[in-house]
């Protein structure tokens, strides 16, 4: 029978490399909002199979904000601003990617034994999907310039935390759960904020104009 | 008052406060009143709440996800005093921003809500047992400092707003790792959900934890913590962010909230230090880290002619003191860390807010146009003398204080070569700053001078930071000798 948990993980792995790599704002935003639903669905077939029915609430909490409601947020975004392609990043669309996704699956593999050991759910490639689409999210920072790829890549990041606590610590008090969320939110809306102002001042969004601040 | 209402009232105080000002219509008098008056309340229960864990008390409250210890005592005296200073600061330098037609009586509004916002978090992660929660409060006094520092309208705010945002959180996301990872290997030992998030149940089964995940946990707070703490290498953002906002964020940001980042990272230092790990372990980074963000510092200190960019490098090389002296370890390492934590906070504070007035008087914030500050206004000119005193630890100041006692104590414990780098450092720093001061403060004036009124209401919170400053640096003050002390059994696990 095929490992679905790990058909799951996999597939969030790819999503992180398109969400990354594709050039279109709003192709690039369903595909972010496809991976979280990717991530609700791990929530809930570990909730049955590990009988961690906490998991079920953070289905439904991480459905409602993170597949509905941020991207909501994002896609009005770049629907205000009228933007639709990214412009082409340092180190080229189709190289960055690659390299990011290289050094993301190297970081995961040397520390995942690490997480396996103390996790509560002993799974290795959702694990490694983890740290995988976390690392994903912090290269997207470094490599690419545009505003809203470096929110995406916010997203993506928490998603690779999410998925760890999930499999970590999934018995933690809920409290913990709800202000790491509130606070993700939180983020992506004065990012969003902060984008449209950068694009007012700027007229674009490539964070490397950005260049009053020196020395 | 029982303790659980103390402990309630140091949150609700400044969310309610924050709530009125923001209902408050923008009227730049009722507004600044209600600033005050909420600024007053909350450091009155700060010092409340301070003087009860002086003689090493700790307070728990909600099932203990709340608690005050000497440790966070020393740290919500900052909030308290610093943060009611700064405020009171606030008030005229908004005047002068709406006067100036820079900013409008709603964006007024906007910092004044946000600054009790700011409190709020602040305070949260200080009394946070939760380590969780700790992290959750650390990340939102990024997310409710940002337009205080974003302020204004225009390119170099927005600049530094983002970089703010999007550099401390990917910095705090690895200090979410390792929350997530200490819960986890915390768990295979305590086997309860919620004691095991637990900082003070942590410290207590620190012995029996997984050494080897303890030594990736503490790589992974150090980048975390440090990040939103200023050391180097992910210390970038710092300059920009405490440049551009007002000056009494930046007063706010580099008095305060960068020591609290820092309690984070000491929580997760003690944890370690007392497990099968050790100290050294923890000690020796630091040591490093430490040295390292002074060099840096150090070396773009030189060649600052913006006068809040180089008390923006300070910052960077005095948070570099604060970690060389948790590097340096043992009792006198660690009261000098934490010495140093006070008397960094109300210098800085006192630092960002003389620059207010500077601005106020040249227009401009470059050293190289001003100069003939004793003459011009020379309140303003003895208030940066002694900010750049301390600053750079002339004796009868603060920062001399936990300077010399770090000195004394790595000499003590055989640490002879950080030491003489921690010396060359300090010594860059002293050449660099005494020649910035007398740019802008003798000779004649470089450019058109604006005003020569400074009011007297903008300067009354200066001069008593200046008095704490001069206070601390001369007095052995008895109160505070005992927290410290207290604080630093907590640490080191007494």
């Amino acid at each position: 029978m095929i490992d679905l948990l790990s058909v799951l993980s996999i597939l969030m792995i790819i999503t992180s490399l398109l969400v990354f790599g594709l050039r279109n704002y709003k192709i690039s935003i369903y595909v972010y909002s496809l991976q979280t639903f990717l991530l609700v669905a791990t929530f809930l077939l570990l909730s049955s199979t590990h009988l961690a029915e906490q998991l079920s609430v953070w289905a439904g909490v991480a459905f409602l904000t993170k597949v509905v409601f941020i991207p909501y947020i994002l896609l009005r975004l770049i629907k205000k601003l009228g933007v639709v392609y990214e412009d082409e990043p340092v180190a080229g669309f189709f190289v960055s990617p690659i390299i990011a996704m290289g050094f993301s699956l190297a970081i995961a593999m040397s520390i995942y034994p690490i997480y396996l050991e103390f996790s509560l759910i002993k799974e290795s490639i959702p694990l490694i999907a983890s740290i995988t689409v976390f690392m994903m999210g912090i290269f997207g920072f470094i490599l690419r310039n545009s505003a809203i790829k470096q929110i995406l890549a916010y997203c993506m990041f928490e998603n690779g935390i999410h998925l760890s606590l999930a499999l970590m610590a999934y018995n933690s008090p809920e409290i913990a759960e709800l202000g790491i969320l509130t606070d993700a939110i939180f983020a992506v809306l004065i990012m969003s904020v902060l984008a449209q102002r950068f694009y007012k001042y700027f007229g674009s969004l490539d964070i490397s104009k950005a260049t009053e601040l020196k020395g | 008052m029982d303790i659980q209402q103390l402990l309630t009232l140091l949150l609700v105080v400044p969310i309610v406060s924050s709530i009125v000002l923001w209902l408050t219509p923008a009227n730049f008098k009722a507004l600044s009143t209600m600033h005050i008056l909420g600024s007053i309340a909350s450091t009155l229960v700060a010092v409340k709440a301070v003087m009860s864990v002086v003689n090493g008390e700790t307070l728990f409250a909600y099932d203990q996800i709340l608690f005050l210890d000497s440790l966070g005592g020393v740290f919500l005296a900052l909030i308290g005093v610093t943060g009611l200073l700064v405020n009171l600061y606030s008030v005229k330098y908004m005047q002068w921003e709406v006067d100036k037609g820079e900013i409008t009586v709603k964006d007024a509004k906007l910092f004044f809500t946000l600054s009790h916002l700011f409190v709020f978090t602040m305070t949260f992660s200080v009394i946070s047992n939760n380590i969780a929660l700790m992290w959750v409060a650390i990340e939102a006094t990024t997310l409710s400092s940002v337009f205080m520092v974003a302020l204004h309208k225009g390119k170099k705010s927005t600049e530094s707003g983002w970089k703010y945002i999007v550099i401390c959180s990917i910095g705090l996301a690895f200090a979410l790792y390792a929350t997530v990872l200490l819960y986890s290997a915390g768990f295979t030992v305590i086997n309860d959900s919620h004691s095991t998030m637990l900082w003070t149940t942590l410290m207590t089964h620190a012995k029996e934890i997984n050494s080897d995940a303890l030594k990736l946990i503490f790589i992974f707070a150090l980048i975390g913590f440090g990040t939103k703490a200023g050391l180097a290498p992910t210390h970038t953002w710092l300059p920009d962010v405490h440049s551009e906002g007002p000056a009494p964020a930046s007063a706010m940001l580099s008095g305060i909230l960068l020591k609290c980042a820092i309690l984070g990272l000491i929580r997760y230092y003690a944890i370690i230090g007392n497990s099968m790990v050790g100290f050294e372990y923890v000690q020796t980074i630091m040591i490093i880290s430490g040295l390292i963000t002074i060099f840096i510092a150090a070396l773009f200190l030189i060649r600052q002619h913006d006068v809040k960019r180089m008390f923006a490098y300070h910052s960077i090389a005095h948070m570099g003191v604060i970690a060389f002296g948790l590097g340096v370890g043992g009792v006198l390492g660690l009261f000098a860390a934490l010495f140093h934590a006070l008397a960094h906070s109300v210098t800085k504070a006192l630092a960002f807010c003389v620059t207010g007035n500077m601005v106020q008087i040249y227009g401009t914030r470059d050293m190289t146009k001003m100069g003939g500050l004793i003459k011009i206004a020379p309140i303003t000119a003895i208030l940066f003398g002694i900010a750049i005193c301390s600053l750079v630890g002339v004796p009868g100041f603060a920062i001399f204080v936990s300077e010399f006692l770090m000195i004394q104590e790595s000499i003590n414990t055989g640490l002879i070569i950080p030491v003489i780098l921690f010396v060359i450092g300090l010594i860059v720093i002293f050449i660099a700053d005494f020649s910035h001061f007398n740019l802008a403060t003798f000779g004649e004036s470089r450019t058109k001078i604006l005003t020569n009124k400074i009011e007297w209401s903008a300067n009354i919170p200066l001069i008593l930071l200046a008095s704490l400053i001069i206070g601390f640096g001369i007095f052995s003050i008895e109160g505070w000798v005992t927290l410290l002390n207290n604080a630093v059994k907590i640490i080191i696990g007494v």
